[in-house]
């Protein structure tokens, strides 16, 4: 009763041999699963490991957009790794790499830091414009961010100690200033979120680009904001 | 049938031959049987202490992954006699060191520092950073190694896939080197 | 011609094998057995010598060591001529070939074959689809690729929960004390030698016995098999209404198993060989292991059962089930065959395969596994970013930095471990939310000390604006009755 089939089968197997290479089945070079530490693809390291936070495209995420030109402008390549590797301190951003706890590889990241430079760094984003440093020294002056606040961000933002519903969008909440650090706030107000529709800091006020120092300051007001015990006490039934 | 057959002298040398064919048979098996047992020893000859490495590579209040490989390795082992596992540090000289395996069945957790639990990815245990059972379907904590401290280096007590079946040697542990911390 | 014809004979009168294949050929067989419905045990023995011929072509090249066994299927797949295709036809193979023995089983149960006198017919297959299951086991591991490295993890994880003897066993089956080189020899010896002996000789003997006692005829309403009448009757149908086997009812075995063949060969084909998955590496951890086809119903039970209950079950029911298989012709020897009069047997065999492939179903999407990579690869949706508050977007990226999406889901992505959030704001109040994240319960572990409160506070204020608009959030009512209670005095 087999004879049949095995003349079938070879009969399949002639047709098979007829086609060639040009099988659907046939497995393609290197179609076996990569070591996960040898993943260097920037497109599949980014969507594994970024995109949950900082969006698919580097944008449209609940963190930083990263594929932000003027972000990318600002921030140079040795910050950017020294996030992904150490994490931000102060905020929720981990750190990625195996020395520090994570599970990338230090070549990986570097494929990160440079398939996001090629993506989203265009050399020309902010030439000619002032743009304030990523980083500063100088000491904030809050009195004068809290006005510079007024000026440039009350028209959106408002500010409360304890934000009482959802839709509120204060800005000094604790819990909020709790969760992210002066750096990342500074990143912000610089870069802000084009993606979201927030400005950045020549278009706050059009017309009155924010300063270095206004910046500084605003970030020392809103520094001066924070709660010793932020998040508490929870909401409790009466 | 054999009732009606006279006992004849050819009758009675085939069962005799018989007999020697199973007594040589048996004495031949008997051994063999050994030999398909082999592989079943006492625990304690399964184990033996290796070093992780040195404890600089372990930052406290951190839960690092590292591996070591098997002391009973053969060449034909290749990658796999390689085992990790999860190396906890409380303190200068406290540690927890918990086996990759999941309590469940055995498939390897990963450990998230962001929300301190180790998760499985077959059938959803999840442990708290000491290794408690935190939810899914294993019934206890995540496996210990035994531990010492020797010359700046972390040595482990291992040498065997752990499973539930080595529970009783868990818990009562032999007093040698510091104590683990029980899961 | 006479040549060839004295040549036959040179080798008939030396072998003398024409009279016992002319009276198995010719035997005559109950004319309704001709029947499309008889053809999967052939087909069942046509896959068994597809297995055994491109196991053989393998075996040429596998190499049963740990340290070697993935190069060689690598080999197997990129650099050998038709090697892809071969393991392609191997793996597809014996996927068809469990497939077909099932649906064999389940054929003659429905058709009350195994029924007096074909008891022992019966029994001896209960124990050949155990070693077909054996063999897609052990065959599974000799894929030794992370997958199988787990596989085996599982299999002494489920042998150590036997009382005493546990881990005695385990050494046993892992032949030392790692998964490692010695594991895959054993294996080999099984998947190549001992249980493919075994089974051949068992399919000989089944055959044997189909030969013997004559297939079985088709079942009739009431027409009741007995002990002391069966055989005669049987007789009767097959020498007064029968037809010879050879060729009424062997050409449709014949079409069939071609068709099945050129199923596997179009399978594999298309679909190609499985794996290797990733090298059998154990210090790869970033792996979700899951076992074949033909497991995946046992990988979903062992998900679902409670934590008590699962050694007893694990340890028992195969037990028990392989019992009532073999006592079943025993105890229901005689009696009706026909499915019209059997309805219990039939409710049983629909219900197990309904839950079989219920089980099954599942294990393909694995609900109850976190998805490992979801909180840091699974984007938030842009639209609950979009217009939210500082707090809430910050809430999003505890949600995400916390791992809460590697088992809760949210806009169709992520875990399904836990309930997907949607619209979690309409089912629960914000104390509820404070007190599910803090204390856990559920099956959810407790955060309550790995949140800060600003976290906890962000991530409700997330959690909160997570309800499908126009639809009100979840209300406390006795909050408000409270409240109603305490304003009362006032007015």
């Amino acid at each position: 009763m087999n004879v049949r089939g095995f003349c079938g089968s070879i009969l399949v197997l002639c047709g098979i041999a007829s086609l060639g290479c040009n099988a659907p089945g046939k497995p393609t070079a290197g179609a076996e699963a990569v070591r996960p530490d040898e993943v260097k693809n920037f497109s599949k390291l980014y969507s594994q490991n970024c995109a949950g936070c900082h969006g698919a495209d580097g944008q449209h995420g609940a963190a930083l957009a990263l594929a932000n030109p003027v972000y990318q402008a600002i921030v140079d390549e040795g910050t950017l790794r020294n996030v992904i590797v150490n994490g931000e301190p102060g905020t929720l951003m981990p750190a990625f790499a195996q020395s520090a706890g994570g599970m990338l590889t230090d070549d990986q990241v570097n494929a990160l830091v440079s398939g996001m430079r090629s993506r989203w760094y265009h050399a020309d984003a902010v030439q000619g414009l002032d743009v304030p440093p990523f980083k500063t020294d100088k000491q904030g002056d809050a009195a004068h961010g809290q006005q510079v606040f007024t000026s440039h961000c009350a028209s959106c933002h408002t500010t409360g100690v304890q934000q009482q519903n959802a839709k509120a969008s204060s800005i000094t909440d604790g819990s909020y200033l709790a969760l992210i650090s002066d750096q990342s706030l500074r990143a912000i107000i610089i870069a802000g979120r084009p993606d979201i529709g927030h400005p950045d800091w020549r278009s706050a006020q059009p017309g009155h680009p924010m300063s270095d120092q206004d910046v500084t300051d605003v970030v020392a007001w809103m520094a001066s904001q924070r709660q010793k015990t932020p998040g508490q006490p929870y909401p409790s039934q009466p | 049938m054999s009732e009606e057959k006279p006992l004849t002298r050819r009758w009675l040398l085939l069962a005799v031959g018989a007999a020697f064919n199973g007594i040589v048979g048996v004495a031949l098996a008997v051994p063999v049987v050994g030999y398909l047992l082999s592989p079943i020893r006492k625990k304690s000859a399964y184990s033996q202490w290796i070093s992780l490495g040195s404890l600089s590579q372990f930052p406290e209040g951190q839960t690092r992954l590292a591996d070591f490989v098997n002391p009973f390795k053969k060449p034909q082992d290749g990658e796999t006699a390689k085992t990790p596992c999860w190396v906890r540090r409380l303190s200068a000289d406290k540690f927890q060191v918990f086996a990759i395996n999941c309590a469940h069945l055995g498939c390897p957790v990963r450990w998230f520092p962001q929300s301190e639990l180790f998760m499985c990815p077959c059938h959803g245990g999840v442990y708290y950073a000491n290794g408690d059972r935190a939810s899914g379907p294993p019934e206890r904590g995540l496996f210990t190694y035994d531990y010492k401290l020797v010359s700046g280096e972390l040595h482990i007590n291992a040498g065997q896939m752990p499973t539930l079946a080595d529970q009783a040697k868990l818990v009562t542990i032999d007093g040698k080197g510091k104590s683990p911390c029980l899961g | 011609m006479s040549r060839i014809k004295r040549l036959y004979n040179w080798f008939e009168m030396r072998l003398q094998l024409e009279g016992p294949v002319k009276d198995a050929a010719l035997h005559p067989v109950p004319r309704n057995t001709a029947s499309w419905w008889y053809v999967f045990g052939s087909a069942a023995t046509t896959l068994l010598m597809l297995q055994i011929v491109t196991g053989i072509l393998l075996g040429l090249v596998y190499v049963a060591s740990g340290s070697e066994a993935w190069k060689t299927l690598d080999e197997l797949n990129h650099q050998l001529y038709l090697g892809w295709f071969l393991r392609a036809m191997h793996g597809w193979g014996s996927n068809f070939m469990v497939a077909v023995v099932l649906v064999h089983m389940a054929q003659v149960f429905t058709f009350g074959a195994y029924k007096f006198p074909r008891e022992l017919t019966w029994i001896l297959g209960v124990f050949m689809l155990l070693m077909t299951l054996g063999m897609a086991f052990t065959g599974q591991v000799l894929r030794f690729d992370q997958d199988a490295y787990w596989g085996l993890g599982i299999g002494a994880s489920i042998m150590s929960r036997v009382p005493v003897i546990g881990g005695a066993l385990v050494d046993l089956l892992l032949g030392g004390p790692i998964i490692g080189g010695a594991t895959l020899s054993r294996f080999f010896a099984l998947h190549v030698f001992v249980i493919p002996g075994t089974l051949l000789l068992f399919t000989a003997v089944h055959i044997w016995m189909v030969l013997k006692l004559g297939i079985n005829d088709w079942p009739m309403p009431g027409r009741v098999v007995r002990r002391n009448t069966y055989l005669q009757e049987y007789h009767e149908l097959s020498h007064k209404d029968g037809v010879p086997f050879v060729p009424d009812a062997l050409w449709k075995d014949l079409f069939f198993s071609a068709a099945i063949l050129a199923a596997v060969a179009v399978c594999a084909f298309v679909f190609g060989p499985y794996g290797p998955g990733g090298q059998p590496d154990p210090t790869i951890i970033q792996t979700a292991p899951k076992p074949d086809f033909f497991f995946l119903w046992l990988y979903a039970v062992l998900s679902y059962l409670p934590p008590s209950l699962e050694t007893p079950f694990v340890l028992i029911a195969p037990v028990i089930g392989i019992c009532i298989l073999l006592a079943l012709p025993l105890v229901a020897g005689e009696g009706e065959k026909s499915w019209h009069r059997r309805p219990v047997a039939i409710l049983v065999l629909v219900t197990v395969a309904v839950s079989w492939g219920i089980f099954t179903h599942l294990a393909t999407f694995t609900p109850w596994s976190p998805i490992m990579d979801a909180w840091s690869g699974d984007p938030v949706p842009p639209k609950l970013i979009h217009d939210a508050s500082p707090l809430v977007r910050q809430g999003a990226v505890v949600f995400q930095a916390k791992q809460c999406r590697n088992c809760h889901a949210v806009g169709g992505s992520g875990g399904m471990r836990g309930p997907a959030l949607d619209t979690v704001a309409v089912r629960l109040t914000e104390d509820q939310l404070i007190r599910q994240v803090l204390q856990g319960g559920g099956n959810m572990p407790a955060y309550g000390k790995n949140l800060s409160p600003p976290e906890v506070t962000a991530l409700v204020r997330f959690l909160e604006t997570l309800k499908p608009d126009g639809q009100p959030p979840a209300i406390d009512a006795t909050h408000q009755e409270q409240k109603a209670q305490n304003a009362a005095p006032q007015q």
